[in-house]
């Protein structure tokens, strides 16, 4: 049964109203009848909960939202992708693949590390979540294990960062290809750069526009490579 | 040791105050949290909670109330710490302490996201729960102060407005903090760091006889919210003048925070213990020239 136009904008207008207002019902509801049409639901997952979610980065950034509102519509975010996400078609196109994220040892703050995985598990990437207070030799062991093309490093405080370059070090040196992307308060570009970090999010907001970006982008990466596909 | 090693901030540098403790797991610990000291690691790391006892507003209430509380976790260590530092400096120096406030206390003991998330959906029991929490603050830093502590500092960093709105600070946060306030005697003051400019009014009315800000709030606009009445502390960035910059990026950047209006200079964070000798005599140098021009 195939969707009509107006009946996909209408689902998509909910799906994305109901993640940028955390209403739970709304969201599982609009996905729930998404997925009795039968439709594919990658457009629902990245037009409809992701456009929610980028919605949430902009009232975060402008003040109107903090970090509770945040966690609230990824929890309703969730909701819409646990029913969406065994209804989409896989697309070989080549942009996936796994990652490693933790919070670095003696930092036990994750709230910024879990937006970050959220947009990675949107993504369809392969995740390992190492957890919050991870000792840094984890991070080694489970790049090595997993051969993830990605470690995401996160830490709150000034001093816990300090544990970042020692990771990146050990990784870089086993596996130089490895990208690694760090985050979390003290973090700064330079910061990033002096540490031989791949990426950073600033911070909180930050993680969460960056990863909307980088999900955007990934998305527009997919759909040229569909596109030449279908040439 | 903890006694010794608070009394070189004084003793090598003339820093004018010692504080004790040094991790943020003192009250967590007596409410029945495990604390990870990293006992292990060769890394330079703060004692973290590594079970969380999650006690309920009930339990809290009841911890309150009991009357061995006092003889739990550290709080004897605290208090023969206190003898320690007495015996050797006498009242030359004031020594201070630190308690969390409710919501922050609250994120060390239960699940900080299950708060954030109360504090928008369930305000009510929010209010219940950190009232109880701000009785058992006030039993534990009452507690320090009859000992003979010569200041109290509140600590409630997890209500920063980099985390929750104003308008949470002010329903749900501030009640509480207003409490502790009543509660305890003597010199206290509130430090919340990262951004605050939003809250700081707030802040004063919560009847501290201080505020401590960092370095992420402006400190003129901070003054201007306020008025001249309120005694703030602040707000240099500890580390990057004191651990990443040289000794003249110290002094200038104190010399500066002098100048900005505070009424007394207090890094805006800890001092972290790889901090640059050179840069903290530096530091006592520049408040000192600059206080007195």
């Amino acid at each position: 049964m195939a969707m009509d136009e107006a009946k996909k904008t209408d689902l998509l207008h909910k799906l994305a109203q109901g993640v940028t207002e955390f209403d739970d019902d709304a969201v599982r509801e609009a996905a729930e009848e998404w997925v009795a049409t039968g439709e594919d639901t990658y457009d629902a997952i990245f037009d409809g909960l992701v456009a929610g979610m980028e919605e949430v980065g902009r009232l975060f950034s402008a003040q109107e939202y903090f970090v509770p509102e945040m966690l609230m519509a990824a929890d309703s975010l969730y909701i819409g992708l646990d029913i969406m996400k065994p209804h989409m078609i896989q697309r070989d196109t080549g942009v996936k693949g796994t990652v490693v994220i933790g919070t670095v040892q003696g930092d036990v703050h994750d709230i910024g590390k879990n937006i970050v995985k959220m947009m990675f598990d949107v993504a369809g990437f392969n995740v390992f979540d190492l957890g919050r207070d991870v000792p840094l030799e984890e991070f080694l062991k489970k790049q090595l294990e997993t051969n993830s093309d990605i470690v995401c490093l996160s830490a709150m405080m000034t001093t816990t960062m300090m544990g970042m370059p020692k990771v990146i070090a050990m990784i870089k040196e086993k596996n130089p290809n490895c990208k690694i992307l760090i985050g979390g308060a003290p973090i700064t570009d330079d910061v990033a750069v002096k540490f031989g970090a791949d990426g950073t999010a600033r911070d909180a907001s930050n993680a969460l526009e960056e990863a909307v970006k980088m999900i955007v982008a990934l998305k527009n990466i997919q759909k040229e490579a569909m596109a030449k596909a279908g040439k | 040791m903890m006694a010794e090693s608070a009394m070189t901030t004084y003793e090598l540098f003339g820093y004018e105050c010692v504080v004790m403790p040094f991790d943020l797991c003192l009250e967590a610990e007596i409410m029945g949290c495990k604390m990870n000291p990293y006992a292990d690691s060769s890394e330079l790391l703060y004692p973290t909670i590594k079970e969380k006892s999650k006690p309920t507003t009930e339990q809290l209430r009841a911890m309150a109330r009991d009357p061995e509380l006092t003889n739990k976790g550290r709080l004897p260590l605290m208090r023969e710490a206190l003898k320690i530092v007495r015996a050797k400096l006498g009242n030359q120096v004031a020594v201070g302490t630190y308690v969390l406030g409710p919501f922050t206390l609250g994120g060390q003991v239960s699940e900080l996201e299950h708060l954030l998330k109360n504090a928008f959906k369930k305000p009510d029991e929010m209010l219940e729960y950190l009232d109880a929490m701000a009785d058992v603050i006030i039993r534990i830093g009452g507690h320090l102060m009859e000992s003979g502590y010569d200041y109290i500092s509140v600590r409630e960093m997890g209500a920063t407005t980099d985390v929750l709105s104003p308008r949470v600070f002010k329903k749900i946060i501030a009640p509480a903090l207003t409490k502790v306030a009543k509660g305890l005697k003597g010199p206290r003051i509130l430090h919340i760091c990262g951004q605050v400019g939003p809250i700081i009014a707030d802040m004063a009315a919560c009847g501290y006889d201080a505020l401590s800000i960092d370095s992420k709030t402006d400190m003129k606009a901070a003054r201007e919210a306020v008025g001249p009445g309120v005694v703030i502390l602040g707000n240099f960035n500890p580390f990057a003048v004191l651990n990443t910059g040289d000794a003249k990026q110290a002094y200038d950047a104190i010399a500066q925070c002098v100048r900005s209006g505070v009424n007394g200079v207090h890094p805006g964070c800890d001092i972290w213990p790889t901090a640059k000798p050179e840069n903290i005599e530096a530091m006592m140098r520049a408040v000192r020239e600059t206080s007195a021009a």
